[in-house]
């Protein structure tokens, strides 16, 4: 059933982090619509904001970290205008979200069956024991865990860390949200287990409907998983367009950096890969023009001294950089 | 399970065997002999000598020691109730009966009031209560057992009369106040602190934000996730808490003039009467390392980690 | 850079809109240089270890108070002894059980004569009393010159007063004689020329110094008995504290570097030890070395010896404990470090160039798991002091005339009911002391903890 409108519209979203040394300005003006059953790859290196951007989406923003404008109006609503028990209701229910670290993800002194219950539970006070319970050995084996029924009394320690993963996609999509938000589900996986869990979440995305914002610093996952892509860098979308564009039509000198330090099969043979030079940049003293610019291939004069402008290259594909300002030679003469 | 248990109290035996062996070879360290003095009579060098075979090689006396510990023969007297069985003196005479009330109702006082104020104020960061409480306990894990004692005792009992002082018995229930709150309220504070630490830990664990995201609601994340992980450290404290308790025991005793084994002990170990010394040592030695015990069998039903083939002594 | 330009093929924005909107010329798009870019990097000075430690550490008031708190109490029992005139075994026999600023008869009395002299040889407050007087047995310095004298046994309670403006300085005057802050009579000294050579020298007070504390049974005064007390337990939490760190960071050193069957037997070893009652053992051990110890010391002569016997039994054997029981959890701590140490490349480097296990404790290991071991030797202090007063307070630690805040409040306990403030003085400096110096412990874990860092 295909849905019309958007499922998610986020509008110059803004997220600081007030430390002691400074406000840090983690999410710094960011917008983006999501359709629904969508997959949307936000990337980027650490500390580029990414995660934050999707917690805000989630309301687990932690202490010292606000909203400080913006709005997130997903299905209508606008979330930020919430209260904690409406959030509560929302969590989980509408949106959910798996991380990076299955292993510290599960609370290790209660079984995975009394988790995932607890899951279905607090939305739905209503469900009885039985249904709850089948319906969580049922989503158990969506996930492609054998032998559900004792796994149920399992504890986490007595999973693998790829069948952690596997149960906390099931916690998460037990409530049939309409949004699963996955912080770099795989990261901390064998690549072997990565690509299971990849699996897995294509599947069930495709039969539950779910749209997925796809959180990862992997480029080769975003080409698997994803229809759309958001580049971050230092808390800004540097450029945002759909998966071909990114991979194949890059327009942004940080997007292309970052294509070019990623090892490919297709490579031509002992083809070097070519880092990104340079240092992230510190969030607390942002320099004062493009936050790319010191790091920057093709740099010129104006990108230290000028934030660029955000230019549309068309069909959703929008890049913020000064080269596309750029006149050609017989122009200017 | 039932094998780790079994494992579990055989070291226990194992320890309490080497406090033993500890016990016995400092007693002998002492020059002469330990059940003797310079003023012991000779009916009782004759004693000595016929219950302990003074004359035999150390290994077969402290042989013979220990069946007698576990026949229940603890020896005799011979200082403070010269000639009197030691076993009576301790068992008989309502000594051990005082204190180990007065030790139950501490630790349970301590464990009722320490992990709720522990978990309250770590739920109320920031607030001016978990401040006040913050400071409180601080302050309390600096203060020593007989400097409050003695605080509690001019104050209620000399200034203000209200609790009665140095009775001597413990007949009256309010006579317990003061003695309960001198010796808990270390622990309160300790356990409170504890709890409050490994309760917040808890709350920034991993596992905490899964449970927010699936929309627990706070008080289930608090009371159901958080507490119970941050009780592992607290149970783990259960055995140095008998410990202390017991300690705490030979001050408050003495503090209050309350005629437990605690105060006896320390009279006896100032009056050395070897005897009485090793039978008390051995029986309060016991008591931590059964609660040790306690405390590993406790933690493994809490945890579910912890493997059944888990360290040994 | 034109290159670069190629590759933007969907070029939809209209460049000039831009330019004009921005005020911007071509040179804005010349290619920038290294420099420029450099310049715009703002990179935060890289703090070392520990000072940014340091900083952390004073930016925390509640620890920077504990300190300063511990430090003035460092100065009240090292340098507060040399400012008050009393001493912590002498007994003023007039000045028995006083309360906090009470003054003995006598005290009163020359304090009512106080603003009618310019000073005092306050001698009735010395310790003794003027029994065997022989010719010159006291001198006095006034005014560059050195007086010997001696009293008659009559003059027992009695002061000498001097006045700055007298030609004549001294004069004797008898308690007796003194009526309602009114001389009555003044009795002249006479001088004799040489003083025997074990003449004591008599002090110029300008006032009686109040006892603070009060005074206890014997004429003794609290202050400086707590003074000295604070000082003696002071003394005893950091030696045992420096004990359990050379007994702990070695054996846990050893432990963790040997490794294997070695490291598996000293953890069995380490976990006995643990599991045993230590207080028990510790109470036992009292006991049992108080002869030893003194026969020990009695038979030797050595200066080692002498410094032990002099601190006495029951200090010595509360060293011997800590070092038998107590550096288990330093071992631990320090083992564990070791173990976390030893996969560091620059150790496998160090053991490459065929650095021997010693120098590489030494030169690599030890500078590196100093925050934990400062941490727990820290927090190791005020354990030590805790577990001392609680032995004096039994009666083991510390004798007489020897004072510990352990044994004060000990003696106080017969009397709590008359005078609960001789308790009171000793246990609360005992509290401030343990406070403060958990407080500076708890301080530094947070400044040299790196996993806190930010």
């Amino acid at each position: 059933m295909e849905q019309k409108g958007n499922l998610l519209e986020i509008k110059n979203l803004k997220v600081s982090f007030f430390t002691p040394a400074g406000e840090v300005k983690a999410v710094d003006d960011i917008s983006y619509n999501m359709g629904y059953n969508e997959v949307m790859g936000i990337v980027g290196e650490s500390g580029s904001g990414k995660s934050v951007e999707a917690y805000s989406v989630i309301g687990l923003l932690q202490n010292p970290g606000k909203v400080t404008g913006g709005s997130i109006i997903f299905e209508g609503e606008d979330i930020l205008a919430y209260n904690e028990e409406e959030m509560r209701k929302f969590r989980g229910n509408k949106v959910s979200m798996i991380f990076q670290n299955p292993m510290t993800c599960l609370n290790p002194v209660y079984t995975i069956g009394n988790q995932l219950i607890e899951a279905l539970t607090c939305h739905d006070k209503s469900i009885s024991k039985e249904d709850a319970r089948k319906r969580s050995i049922e989503m158990l084996e969506k996930v492609g865990i054998n032998n559900a029924e004792k796994r149920m009394e399992q504890y986490p320690h007595e999973f693998s860390g790829g069948m952690r993963q596997r149960a906390m996609i099931a916690m998460a999509l037990i409530c049939k949200p309409k949004l699963l938000i996955a912080d770099e589900p795989t990261t901390a996986l064998d690549v072997t287990i990565q690509a299971q869990i990849l699996e897995v979440m294509k599947d069930l995305q495709k039969q539950e409907n779910t749209s997925i914002i796809f959180i990862t610093h992997n480029l080769g996952v975003v080409a698997e998983m994803c229809d759309k892509v958001s580049v971050m860098y230092a808390g800004k979308i540097v450029e945002q367009g759909d998966v071909d564009d990114i991979f194949y039509k890059p327009a942004h000198p940080y997007t292309k950096g970052l294509l070019e330090s990623m090892p490919r099969l297709d490579a031509v043979e002992h083809e070097r890969l070519i880092p990104i030079e340079g240092t992230p940049i510190d969030l607390l003293n942002p320099p004062q023009g493009c936050n790319f610019g010191p790091r920057c291939k093709s740099c010129m004069k104006i990108c230290l001294s000028k934030k660029p402008p955000v230019a549309d290259l068309g069909k959703g594909h929008i890049s913020a950089c000064w080269l596309h300002f750029m006149k050609k030679e017989e122009e200017v003469k | 399970m039932f094998s780790y248990i079994v494992k579990r109290i055989l070291a226990a035996i194992a320890t309490v065997l080497l406090v033993m062996t500890i016990t016995f070879f400092l007693m002998n360290a002492i020059p002469g002999s330990p059940f003797l003095t310079e003023k012991s009579t000779p009916q009782q060098i004759e004693l000595a000598n016929e219950k302990y075979g003074l004359n035999e090689p150390y290994i077969i006396q402290l042989k013979n020691y220990v069946v007698n510990y576990f026949k229940g023969d603890l020896g005799v007297s011979l200082k403070m109730q010269e000639g009197a069985d030691v076993g009576t003196i301790i068992f008989g005479q309502n000594k051990f009966l005082i204190s180990i009330k007065l030790g139950l109702l501490s630790l349970l006082t301590s464990i009722i009031l320490g992990i709720p104020l522990g978990c309250y104020a770590a739920y109320h960061r920031g607030s001016w209560i978990d401040g006040l409480l913050r400071v409180i306990t601080t302050v309390g894990v600096a203060v020593p057992t007989f400097v409050l004692a003695a605080v509690l005792l001019i104050v209620f009992a000399v200034k203000l009369g209200w609790l009665p002082t140095l009775s001597g018995s413990l007949d009256n229930p309010l006579a317990y106040i003061m003695p309960v709150i001198s010796l808990a309220f270390y622990d309160i504070c300790y356990i409170a602190k504890l709890t409050r630490t490994s309760m917040l830990d808890a709350i920034n664990q991993d596992y905490i934000r899964t449970a927010k995201a699936k929309g627990v609601k706070n008080k289930w994340i608090v009371l159901k996730h958080a507490l119970r992980n941050s009780l592992i450290p607290v149970v783990t404290f259960l055995g140095p808490l008998t410990a202390g308790i017991i300690t705490g025991s030979f001050v408050v005793e003495t503090t209050f003039s309350i005629p437990g084994l605690g105060k006896y002990f320390v009279e006896s170990v100032l009056n050395r009467d070897y005897p009485i010394i090793m039978a008390t040592t051995v029986l309060l030695a016991s008591l931590v390392i059964f609660m040790n015990l306690v405390v590993d069998i406790v933690y493994k039903f809490i945890d579910p980690r912890i493997t059944y083939t888990s360290k040994e002594a | 850079m034109k290159e670069v330009f190629k590759d933007l093929s969907p070029f939809h924005v209209n460049p000039d809109r831009v330019w004009t909107e921005l005020n911007l010329e071509a040179a804005d798009f010349e290619p920038a240089t290294t420099v420029e870019k450099e310049s715009m990097v703002e990179v935060r000075k890289s703090v070392s270890y520990w000072r940014d430690a340091a900083r952390r550490f004073k930016k925390n008031t509640v620890s920077m108070v504990a300190l300063v708190v511990f430090i003035l109490i460092v100065i009240f029992a090292f340098i507060g002894p040399m400012a008050i005139p009393y001493d912590y075994e002498g007994q003023i026999r007039q000045a028995k059980g006083l309360g906090p600023n009470q003054y003995s008869k006598v005290e009163e009395t020359i304090k009512s004569v106080e603003g009618q002299f310019d000073g005092f040889y306050a001698t009735s407050l010395q310790r003794g009393s003027f029994t065997a007087l022989n010719k010159g047995d006291y001198v006095i310095n006034f005014k560059g010159k050195t007086y010997a004298f001696t009293f008659t046994e009559k003059i027992k309670n009695s002061i000498i007063a001097v006045k700055a403006d007298e030609k004549e300085p001294l004069f004797i005057v008898e308690e007796t004689a003194i009526r309602n802050g009114e001389v009555l009579m003044k009795t002249p000294i006479s001088f004799t020329d040489t003083a025997k050579s074990e003449a004591k020298e008599l002090a110029l007070s300008k006032s009686v110094f109040p006892h603070v504390f009060g005074t206890d049974s014997v004429g003794r005064d609290l202050m400086a008995r707590t003074m000295y007390g604070a000082r003696v337990s002071i003394i005893i939490g950091m030696a045992a504290a420096l004990i359990v760190l050379i007994i702990g960071s070695i054996y846990g050193a050893i432990s963790g570097l040997c490794g294997g069957a070695v490291d598996f037997v000293m953890m069995r070893l380490v976990e006995l030890i643990y599991s045993v009652p230590e207080v028990l053992i510790v109470l036992l051990l009292q006991v049992v070395l108080k002869e030893p110890l003194q026969a020990w010391f009695e038979s030797s002569d050595s200066a080692f010896v002498a410094v032990l016997s002099d601190l006495g039994a029951g200090i010595v054997s509360i060293f011997i404990t800590f070092a038998l029981l107590y550096w288990v959890t330093m071992s631990r701590i320090v083992r564990g470090q070791v173990l976390q140490l030893k996969e560091q490349e620059y150790v496998t480097a160090a053991r490459a160039l065929g650095a021997s296990n010693v120098r590489i404790i030494r030169r690599h290991l030890l500078p590196n798991c100093v925050g934990p071991l400062v941490i727990t030797t820290c927090l190791q202090i005020p354990s030590a002091i805790f577990l001392e007063s609680f032995l004096s307070f039994l009666g083991l630690g510390v004798s007489a005339p020897m004072a510990s805040l352990g044994s004060l409040c000990s003696d106080a306990l017969a009397t709590i009911t008359l005078f609960p403030y001789r308790l009171l003085f000793p246990g609360i400096i005992l509290t401030i002391i343990v406070l403060s110096l958990n407080l500076v412990g708890d301080g530094l874990r947070d400044a040299l903890d790196p996993r806190l860092k930010k």
